[in-house]
């Protein structure tokens, strides 16, 4: 024990003499810390935004009551009126911003057809999108690794090439103290410093301390601790240091990047989904036929759908909005075959890459820690399934004064549903990326174990 | 008698190579045995087989008693080892580095302790708290020695140690070996350098593709003759 803490504490001062390694740590931790601030500002950013909606809900609220002075037909009300389906963040996901910043956090809605206004969404910047966001997660799942090549490619070459290691190993050491020491400095270094930053990120973001604390830190952990099991197999091959850092940016290249690109090609392969545009162009074509379709026709298969409605006046005018909004309806009934598979496949594929975490740390951790933000494909989805049924609400709110041709009143207005929404956190997924990690930790801590029953090259 | 180093038909193979073929030697306590030999005949095989670098294909080495392939750890405790060219942590000072071999041997020293066994080895005071990586190749080699002495070891064994050094270095090295052997210290030099192992050594074998062709006690030869007879193993 005396040895290996005496190899460990000079461990230490071979790493403070190395500058540039202190230099890569000092950065690294900078970059933490920006992901942190760009992760907490941008969700900040979404939550004052989110904040705004309810008086801008008011404001126009106050314009159509200034345009509508009198009872109104609430059929003129529902269309013009907007109201907000909002998608709240988790305190979580400042640290992880996952798909926040491609999908809507909030959805402008009026009593008109659905689908069309599930994806009618402000553009995003495809560049920016592609770029993606320097959040904590980033940094822990791209740049984390690259610390841990930077510390480990020479582990044990150092010493070698530098001719120390035969004066080393003629002392009373075993090879394998040796090795474990140099790895326990550089495990507690980055271990020390993942967690560290994901630990400030928690207490910056405010998360609420419970079991995803000890989750997100236990992924993040052994996601360090597979890349230090893959610097330990690389050593253990007992190559020269440009050898292992060739092979060990190599292993960079292929988890982070090569891996999950196959991975998605893959996914899309295996669970095509309907073309989104097909979606919004079947609605828009149904609705837009509503127009020309008898009246009759369109009633009876609305009835068919609200009986409650058959028995209220029929419609003789040219123009009523109860037929408009039934129509309207039939919109949405008519591409929910495709909504419905559009949004199956996504949780399909969703599924199916995260079931594959296996083959790339990267992918698990990443999918993990956006499960555990609530900031993930599902997470959208539920949000989308979410303002659905806050949509078939403003139906149900309208629906009788518009069948029942009950004037909507100024005070008709603070009786309207609200809606809010936070996205839930997918402990279980974030659960099953940490059997992957442990997989991945497992296994390459075997190989590196094994290969390290070769004796050490002292030369 | 017991002896502090032996070698029982020591064998070492490569594959296509006999780098040493059963090699049988024994030193006592306070002897100095100088091994001559061409570059390739196998004298840094066997001192790697003495440290356990490498394991011997049969025979055993043997350290204070124990055999070396068996006990490693323990026998690492009884020797000492300065190579050819001592090379140290260039960032830590002399003084550090011995802290730091001297830690792994199981010593704990005080400073002044430390320093006094690097005046020992005759390491100037104004270098001891320099980084390694400002010495030349003798200090380097001083510090070797320091670390070799503060480690209390019965046996030394030496990889070319006086390669490089400057005559005066080379001296001092000597007159140091002489002094340890004079405390009981055994030595194994591996050397081309014929005058120096005619100058500390008590016995001197020549190597000759792995298999030790000649041992004399160096007190029956003078230089001259030790280099003819050199000249004639190396020459069969």
């Amino acid at each position: 024990m005396r040895t290996f803490s005496v190899l460990f504490y000079y461990e230490w001062r071979h790493f403070r003499a190395a500058r540039g390694l202190v230099l890569l740590t000092g950065l690294l931790l900078l970059v933490g810390g920006y992901g942190i601030y760009y992760g907490t500002t941008e969700i900040g950013r979404q939550r004052r935004h989110l904040a705004e909606l309810p008086a801008l809900a008011r404001r126009h609220a106050a314009e159509l009551q200034a345009k509508f002075p009198g009872p109104a037909d609430a059929g003129e009300i529902g269309y013009y009126h907007h109201t907000f389906a909002v998608h709240r963040p988790t305190p979580w996901a400042g640290l992880a911003l996952g798909q926040r910043d491609v999908h809507p956090y909030y959805l402008q809605l009026r009593l008109l057809g659905l689908q069309g206004q599930l994806y009618a969404t402000e553009n995003v910047n495809p560049t920016k999108a592609l770029s993606g966001n320097f959040d904590l997660a980033f940094v822990l799942v791209y740049l984390l690794p690259l610390y841990v090549i930077a510390l480990c490619f020479n582990l044990l070459s150092e010493e070698r090439e530098q001719g120390i290691l035969p004066l080393l190993l003629a002392q009373p050491v075993r090879a394998g103290q040796l090795v474990a020491a140099k790895l326990a400095f550089r495990g507690a270094l980055v271990l020390g410093l993942a967690l560290g930053l994901s630990a400030a990120g928690l207490a910056w973001a405010r998360v609420p301390l419970d079991g995803r604390v000890a989750l997100w830190l236990a992924l993040v952990g052994l996601y360090g601790g597979f890349w230090l099991g893959v610097g330990l197999l690389v050593a253990a091959w007992q190559r020269s240091s440009s050898f292992n850092a060739v092979v060990l940016l190599g292993a960079w290249l292929l988890l982070l990047v090569l891996v999950p690109g196959l991975l998605n090609v893959y996914v899309a392969a295996a669970r095509p989904v309907p073309q989104g545009l097909a979606l919004t162009v079947q609605q828009r074509e149904a609705i837009h036929g509503g127009w020309d379709r008898p009246k009759s026709e369109t009633m009876a298969r609305f009835y068919a759908a609200y009986p409650q409605w058959r028995d209220t006046a029929a419609i003789r005018e040219r123009f009523a909005w109860r037929w408009y909004y039934a129509f309207q309806y039939l919109g949405d009934q008519s591409a929910a075959p495709l909504a419905g598979a559009y949004a199956g496949g996504l949780r399909q594929r969703h599924a199916l890459g995260a079931g594959l975490g296996w083959l790339s740390p990267a992918v698990a951790l990443q999918t993990s820690l956006h499960a555990l933000a609530g900031t993930d494909l599902p997470a959208h989805l539920a949000f989308q399934h979410s303002a659905t049924r806050y949509h078939d609400a403003l139906r149900a709110f309208y629906y009788p004064f518009l069948f029942r041709q009950v004037p909507f009143t100024h005070a008709d207005y603070a009786r309207l549903p609200r809606h809010t929404f936070t996205s839930p956190t997918d402990t279980g997924g974030a659960r099953a990326g940490l059997w992957q990690l442990l997989l991945g930790v497992g296994a390459v801590g075997a190989a590196g174990g094994l290969a390290l029953r070769r004796p050490i090259r002292p030369r | 008698m017991s002896y502090i180093l032996e070698a029982k038909d020591l064998r070492k193979e490569y594959p296509g190579k006999l780098a040493l073929r059963g090699l049988n030697l024994q030193l006592a306590a306070g002897e100095v045995f100088c091994l001559l030999g061409q570059n390739g005949a196998g004298k840094s095989t066997t001192i790697n087989l003495f440290l356990g670098f490498i394991a011997p294909t049969a025979g055993a080495a043997y350290i204070g008693g124990l055999e070396v392939a068996a006990n490693a750890l323990k026998t690492k405790q009884y020797l000492a080892y300065i190579p050819e060219n001592v090379l140290l942590y260039p960032h830590l000072t002399g003084l550090e580095n011995l802290a730091l071999f001297s830690s792994l041997a199981g010593f704990r020293y005080r400073e002044s302790e430390l320093r006094a066994y690097l005046a020992q080895a005759g390491l100037p005071a104004e270098a001891v708290a320099r980084r390694v990586g400002s010495y030349s190749k003798g200090m380097r080699q001083k510090v070797g020695i320091a670390i070799a002495v503060a480690k209390h070891a019965q046996v030394l064994l030496l990889d070319e140690p006086t390669s490089g050094l400057d005559p005066k270095a080379a001296n001092e090295f000597s007159a140091l070996l002489r002094q340890l052997s004079g405390q009981g210290t055994a030595v194994f030099m591996a050397t081309h350098d014929i005058f120096r192992a005619k100058e500390v050594g008590t016995r001197v074998g020549i190597m000759r593709a792995g298999a030790l062709v000649d041992v004399r006690p160096t007190a029956a030869l003078n230089a001259q003759e030790l280099e003819q007879l050199y000249l004639t193993h190396m020459h069969d």
